[in-house]
């Protein structure tokens, strides 16, 4: 068995240890023995969904999506199509934004790829900390780091998890990402997958049953060491006095 | 001088001695917030009182090493100079260091001041500070969590350099992100760079920033790259360039000298040591008791007219006192004994420091950013010996809380480090374990580092790194001093 994995524009969307998402995905099939391979799309390059089975789409810097966005429209309907046959796709940070209607900063209008009923709206204040998700998804809280200028408003759409400690999605709303069909998109990163084993398996498992039928289970990995970095953060932010401590320290 | 100004110094003299009294801490940015508080002039007021000039250092790596070497420099040539403390680089720290080199009457005797300035705090320590020239290192990927990104570092720069168009900038033009600052600001400038290839394929790693055109936003091609987005540039679309700089470092070669053995007596080390340092940078300084490390492969080069053979043994210290040189001839400051100070400059500082452990060698290293660990990678490369390896990772404030950059590193090549242990610690050990996981490469974690210390340097391989981040510098600087004394060197010969 054999899985391709699409990195979408490396070269403008690569912030926050994307590579440690690719990396996951890469290793934890080597480990039971599926092949992978990794195809890297630099802007511009033509881009043929039907022979991906994951598609990573990173965070970039404000100006980076700009320019990215020019990319995006040769590939929407394309994207939209792999996505509504239940492509599998990860989306971090700024590739989250760009599955929007749009990204509003606050000099221009970013034009997002309408794969998802969304929109992003800039605020001065960022929302920067450490962040723990509980998802029905997974029995695993989903551990990670969120640094984000944009609010996003996700309408009808499923979240990925409610926010346990953090801010999310918009700050206020309790919640933090979108699940669709087999997109899970976040802002999430630290990276998002080698803390979360549950998350990387979740797709690697779609993506396979999409290629090969629905009979395909994944072998249990041990994931020892995931576990206690993935408890370390969970275990601090359940401590009161902990978070009453950083608390004081971020705003003196 | 104004009443307001005097009993602000008076009060921060004041405070500064009773942190010093109850023993809390080093006490370098606390007076200055006093100062600050009675006299928010403070500073625009010490500033005034400098006589020659004031010179400003910013960016992501290199500023400390860089500001030490203009420090040196102008103090051989019989200048009084101002500097601040190590990581004292924000308004208050630098306020401090201002208000406690006064004399009894508050007034202020220096010729120069060097001042190290972190890019947030920029934006108000310059426009008071009003310096002559602003020494750019270069911008990078650097506490993420801080900056936002890296475009929200050069726009703070870029607010700050615009709020003082009389200070004349120097900067990296191999940098495209520094070079950008030439069509973003008015302010009369020089440019220093590179021509010649002098970083190796694991310090260049693959992380890019800016690659795209500043002005267009096409892809821009590139020769070659030094490190990060560092290198010979030219836009195909637009025709911007990387300029011919004004000041090079040229003829670079890594003179190989005979190795010491793992072992090194102790009289092989004493020839680093700085030849000039003031009262506060000896304080700095003797943080470290370890003694400099002795470079196996050093650098020499040319710089205008002089050859310089320096104990420079990483390309980065290259540009470092390029740098420094070219900020000097740009201030027309006096540059006689130039090449004597920096073929005696330890570049180590306090960052890299050599200790004897139980007759094993111990080297601490400090790696704070993505660029920073890869050259701490290639280092570890270049030594064939077995050793062990410890590295530390914290996520405080100062650290960045942040720390996906550590996969932004290339670790993978710590397979063939010939490390017989690796060992992780800090509070985000297991972060830090699951990266070298990532890469097939197997290690421990402890939560005792000096234990651990003790261990390997009894047992081991008689050759531990240790490479920590920021906050587990001063600690673990420390707790080697003190197990160095205990071991009284061991059997070092």
């Amino acid at each position: 068995m054999k899985l391709t994995i699409g990195h979408l524009y490396p070269d403008l969307l690569n912030l926050y240890g994307d590579r440690g998402n690719i990396q996951c995905f890469c290793k934890r099939l080597e480990w039971r023995g599926i092949e992978a391979e990794v195809i890297p799309f630099l802007s511009g390059s033509r881009i043929d969904f039907s022979k991906l089975d994951i598609v990573l789409l990173g965070g970039g810097s404000d100006r980076e999506q700009e320019l990215v966005c020019q990319y995006m429209k040769e590939i929407k309907s394309d994207f939209k199509n792999y996505v509504e046959d239940n492509g599998v796709v990860l989306a971090v940070c700024g590739g989250y934004q760009l599955l929007g209607k749009y990204y509003k900063t606050d000099k221009k209008m970013i034009e997002g790829l309408e794969i998802l009923d969304i929109y992003t709206e800039w605020e001065p204040e960022r929302l920067i900390r450490n962040i723990i998700l509980n998802s029905p998804l997974f029995s695993a809280p989903i551990v990670g780091f969120e640094n984000h200028g944009g609010r996003t408003y996700i309408g009808n759409h499923t979240p990925l998890g409610k926010v346990f400690f953090g801010l999310g999605n918009t700050g206020k709303s309790g919640y933090e990402g979108v699940v669709y069909k087999n997109i899970i998109a976040t802002y999430l990163h630290g990276p998002l997958l080698p803390k979360n084993p549950q998350v990387c398996d979740y797709l690697l498992e779609r993506a396979l049953k999409r290629k090969y039928g629905e009979d395909i289970k994944l072998e249990k990995l041990p994931d020892r060491l995931e576990q206690k970095a993935n408890n370390y953060i969970v275990g601090r932010y359940s401590d009161k006095k902990y978070v009453l401590k950083e608390t004081i320290k971020r705003y003196t | 001088m104004r009443l307001q100004s005097k009993l602000a110094i008076r009060c921060a003299k004041l405070t500064s001695m009773l942190i010093k009294k109850l023993n809390r801490g080093s006490g370098v940015t606390l007076p200055g917030y006093v100062a600050r508080l009675i006299d928010p002039q403070i500073l625009s007021v010490m500033s005034g009182m400098v006589r020659e000039k004031t010179i400003v250092t910013m960016g992501t790596n290199g500023k400390t090493t860089t500001n030490s070497i203009l420090y040196h420099v102008l103090k051989a040539e019989g200048k009084t100079v101002i500097i601040n403390r190590t990581g004292a680089n924000m308004l208050n720290g630098i306020i401090s260091a201002f208000v406690l080199a006064t004399d009894r009457k508050g007034r202020l005797h220096a010729d120069y001041a060097c001042i190290e300035v972190d890019e947030i705090a920029s934006v108000r320590v310059l426009p008071q500070l009003k310096p002559d020239c602003a020494l750019l290192t270069n911008i990078s990927r650097d506490q993420l969590d801080r900056f936002g990104e890296v475009d929200i570092t050069y726009n703070k720069i870029k607010t700050a350099v615009l709020s003082v168009p009389e200070t004349k900038l120097i900067l990296n033009c191999d940098d495209i992100l520094s070079y950008s600052l030439t069509q973003d600001c008015q302010n009369s400038y020089v440019t220093y760079g590179i021509s010649e290839q002098i970083f190796d394929d694991i310090s260049r790693s693959e992380i890019r920033e800016s690659i795209f055109c500043r002005s267009c936003g096409k892809k821009l091609s590139y020769d070659f790259f030094h490190y990060g987005q560092l290198g010979i540039y030219h836009c195909p679309n637009c025709g911007l360039k990387r300029p011919e700089p004004d000041y090079t470092a040229e003829n670079i070669v890594l003179h190989d000298t005979a190795r010491p053995s793992a072992k090194p007596s102790a009289g092989t080390m004493e020839k680093g040591q700085c030849a000039a340092a003031s009262a506060d940078y000896a304080a700095q300084v003797s943080l470290s008791a370890g003694r400099p490390v002795l470079s196996d492969r050093m650098y020499s080069f040319t710089l205008g007219s002089m050859e310089i053979s320096s104990q420079a043994r990483s390309p980065y210290n290259i540009y470092n006192t390029l740098s420094a040189y070219a900020a000097l001839c740009a201030l027309q400051a006096p540059m006689k004994k130039f090449k004597q100070t920096i073929e005696s400059f330890d570049y180590g500082n306090n960052r890299e420091s050599v200790f004897t452990i139980n007759g094993a060698r111990v080297q601490l290293h400090l790696a704070k950013n993505p660029i920073g660990f890869q050259q701490k990678i290639s280092l570890v490369l270049k030594d064939p010996d077995p050793k062990d390896v410890i590295i530390q990772i914290n996520d405080t404030y100062q650290d960045g809380e942040d720390i996906s950059w550590l996969w932004d590193v290339d670790f993978q090549y710590l397979a063939n480090a010939n490390a017989a242990t690796i060992t992780t610690n800090g509070t985000r050990r297991h972060d830090m374990g699951l990266r070298l996981k990532y890469e097939d490469i197997s290690c421990s974690s402890t939560t005792d580092l000096r234990k651990t210390v003790e261990k390997l340097t009894a047992e081991g391989t008689k050759n531990l790194y240790v490479i920590v981040n920021y906050s587990g510098l001063y600690r673990t600087n420390h707790m080697l001093t003190e197990l160095q004394a205990i071991t009284k060197g061991g059997a070092a010969s």
